[in-house]
């Protein structure tokens, strides 16, 4: 009967052997991954204006950037204003009609008291309302600038990038989520064609 | 021979479980569920409470009375504007602020319709102190003596018969009033 | 020998069977997705809660609202779809807050929002039970999305098994796309007017 015992003893500890090496073997590679790309992050590729980029749903090409007072609506507004413009190409890649581009590009690095940016469809001249799939749009981004800091000559703009996943994690619904950005793009600023204050 | 009494009782065991799972899984479902059926039944009016023309019926911390049934003409020829005034005299203020109250109108086909958001013009024109009033709403701002003036219009077609108005505020359903 | 291979051929069939199985689950989206009843253009749709009748289709390459004297025309670089019904609600006022125009190639495109101050543009009219209201859908729909598209009415895009009427729309020729269309505020029972230019 001892003989027996034993022996399942024996057994059921060498079951915990392995069981714990296997989780012990997993937290350290684990630890190991995660040292390893803190260490060494990903370079974001510099990207140069004109050059379509995509970004999983949208595909964008930034042509340029401008500095002025005078939105594209073309209304000057009550209280004069610093504008940066940058406008681009928008291209949605989605199976339908989306309006949720905010937050596609930042501006790097990050500006105090900056609020967020309007879109503007250079079609219209007037506030974007949707990109359709497959029908590529022109938009014009409108910061307005805090008017404690001067407007840039140069502006990074990151832009991020989304994935498509068919069961997300938690109700299992399709839906785009946000992912690392995927390129960096130096634009020149020009200044104001007609010359008036600032 | 003690093999064969262990496996009968494992199978009885195995039977019985079996069995309680028939009495255990819909007793889940009802201890689940069982806040969302009473929050259910609540929120069905079934008391009724009839406001006769003229007179006042006391509801959800309030004095109620219609004070003005009016039908007037929208433009086209099926379809017809209902004015409906009503006042408040609050007693309670507490409950009758508990808000999401709603109006409606039914008719005998029990099609429901609800009020719109702001008057229309016809209604300026012709009761231009109906349109002043505010909507059910004002009952937020409930203070106890106050009486509230209160006025909701509903567009219709002119063929409805059995017209009556539906009034419940939130804290006092299942109970709900009928102006008549 | 044989008993090993009832095991083998037993977890070989077990496992083709889950595999099956996950690959033939309908996903959230799918199991939440709107229930449609579907219909004929020209005919009457009824849902549970509103009914919806199509009318004349309007194709074109640039709309112009007409508004106040001014007008400004809006362009498209693919083609603007504009659709007459008239719909009704059944049994309680409601809204119909959600149209699409799916695509033959499945993909979705919304109600185009830079008409949404149209006169009797769809998700702003009250709809009544008894009272039928003449309403305007308007898309922009690449011009190879046009024949073989289902026109999808729904009360809300968000909301799970939602009814929504599918409509597939027929008879729609590329020839009839015209260069410029006017849209007007009119004062009759349609609250609009269209004419091509």
């Amino acid at each position: 009967m001892s003989a027996d015992q034993r022996l399942t003893l024996r057994r059921r500890l060498f079951a915990f052997l392995i069981a714990g090496v296997g989780a012990a073997t997993a937290a350290v590679v684990s630890f190991a991954m995660t040292v390893y790309e803190a260490a060494n992050p990903k370079v974001v590729p510099v990207v140069a204006p004109g050059q379509p980029i995509d970004t999983g749903r949208w595909i964008i090409t930034i042509h340029e950037a401008r500095s002025g007072s005078i939105p594209p609506t073309g209304t000057k507004p009550l209280v004069p204003k610093k504008l940066l413009m940058v406008e681009f190409d928008l291209n949605n890649r989605s199976a339908s009609t989306s309006n949720v581009f905010l937050r596609l590009f930042t501006i790097d690095p990050p500006v105090a008291n900056l609020p967020p940016p309007v879109l503007y469809l250079a079609r219209d001249k007037w506030i974007a309302s949707g990109v359709n799939p497959d029908m590529p749009e022109r938009m014009i981004a409108v910061w307005e600038w805090p008017s404690a800091a001067p407007l840039p000559q140069q502006v990074r703009l990151r832009i991020t990038s989304q994935i498509h996943k068919r069961r997300d994690n938690l109700y299992g619904a399709p839906g785009w989520f946000d992912r690392d950005p995927v390129a960096v793009v130096a634009v020149a600023v020009a200044p104001e064609a007609t010359g008036t204050a600032q | 021979m003690m093999a064969a009494a262990v496996q009968k009782g494992e199978r009885r065991r195995y039977w019985l479980s079996l069995a309680a799972l028939a009495i255990v899984l819909p007793l889940a479902i009802v201890v689940n569920s069982w806040e969302s059926a009473v929050a259910w039944r609540e929120r069905n009016v079934r008391t009724a409470l009839v406001a006769e023309r003229g007179a006042a019926q006391s509801y959800a911390g309030a004095q109620w009375q219609l004070t003005g049934l009016t039908r007037l003409a929208e433009g086209s020829a099926d379809a017809i504007l209902i004015v409906v005034e009503f006042e408040a005299a609050v007693d309670d203020p507490e409950l009758v602020r508990k808000g999401a109250c709603e109006v409606v109108l039914t008719d005998d086909k029990e099609r429901r319709w609800l009020p719109a958001f702001i008057p229309a013009r016809a209604v300026r024109q012709a009761r231009p102190a109906a349109a002043d009033k505010p909507r059910c709403g004002a009952l937020l701002n409930a203070e106890k003596g106050n009486t509230i003036k209160m006025a909701e219009s509903f567009t219709i077609p002119a063929s409805a018969t059995g017209l009556k108005v539906f009034l419940t505020v939130a804290a006092a359903r299942p109970a709900y009033l009928i102006f008549k | 020998m044989t008993g090993a291979l009832r095991g083998f051929v037993a977890i070989a069939f077990a496992a083709a069977v889950l595999y099956g199985l996950q690959r033939t689950t309908p996903g959230y989206g799918d199991i939440t997705s709107p229930i449609r009843v579907t219909g004929k253009p020209g005919q009457r749709v009824e849902a549970s809660a509103f009914s919806i009748v199509t009318g004349k289709v309007h194709l074109a390459r640039s709309v112009t609202i007409r508004s106040a004297g001014r007008g400004q025309a809006l362009t498209t670089s693919g083609v603007w779809v504009l659709v007459e019904g008239t719909a009704e609600a059944r049994s309680e006022s409601l809204g119909l807050t959600s149209a699409q125009w799916l695509g033959p190639n499945g993909v979705r495109y919304a109600l185009s929002q830079r008409l949404s101050t149209a006169p009797g543009i769809l998700p702003a009219q009250r709809l009544e039970p008894g009272l039928p209201k003449p309403v305007l859908m308007a898309f922009e729909v690449p011009q190879g999305q046009l024949s073989g598209g289902t026109l999808l009415v729904a009360r809300s895009a968000w909301t799970p098994l939602e009814e929504e009427v599918g409509i597939t729309m027929t008879d729609i020729r590329p020839d009839d796309i015209r260069p410029f269309l006017v849209l007007a505020r009119s004062e009759g029972a349609v609250p609009w007017t269209l004419n091509a230019q």
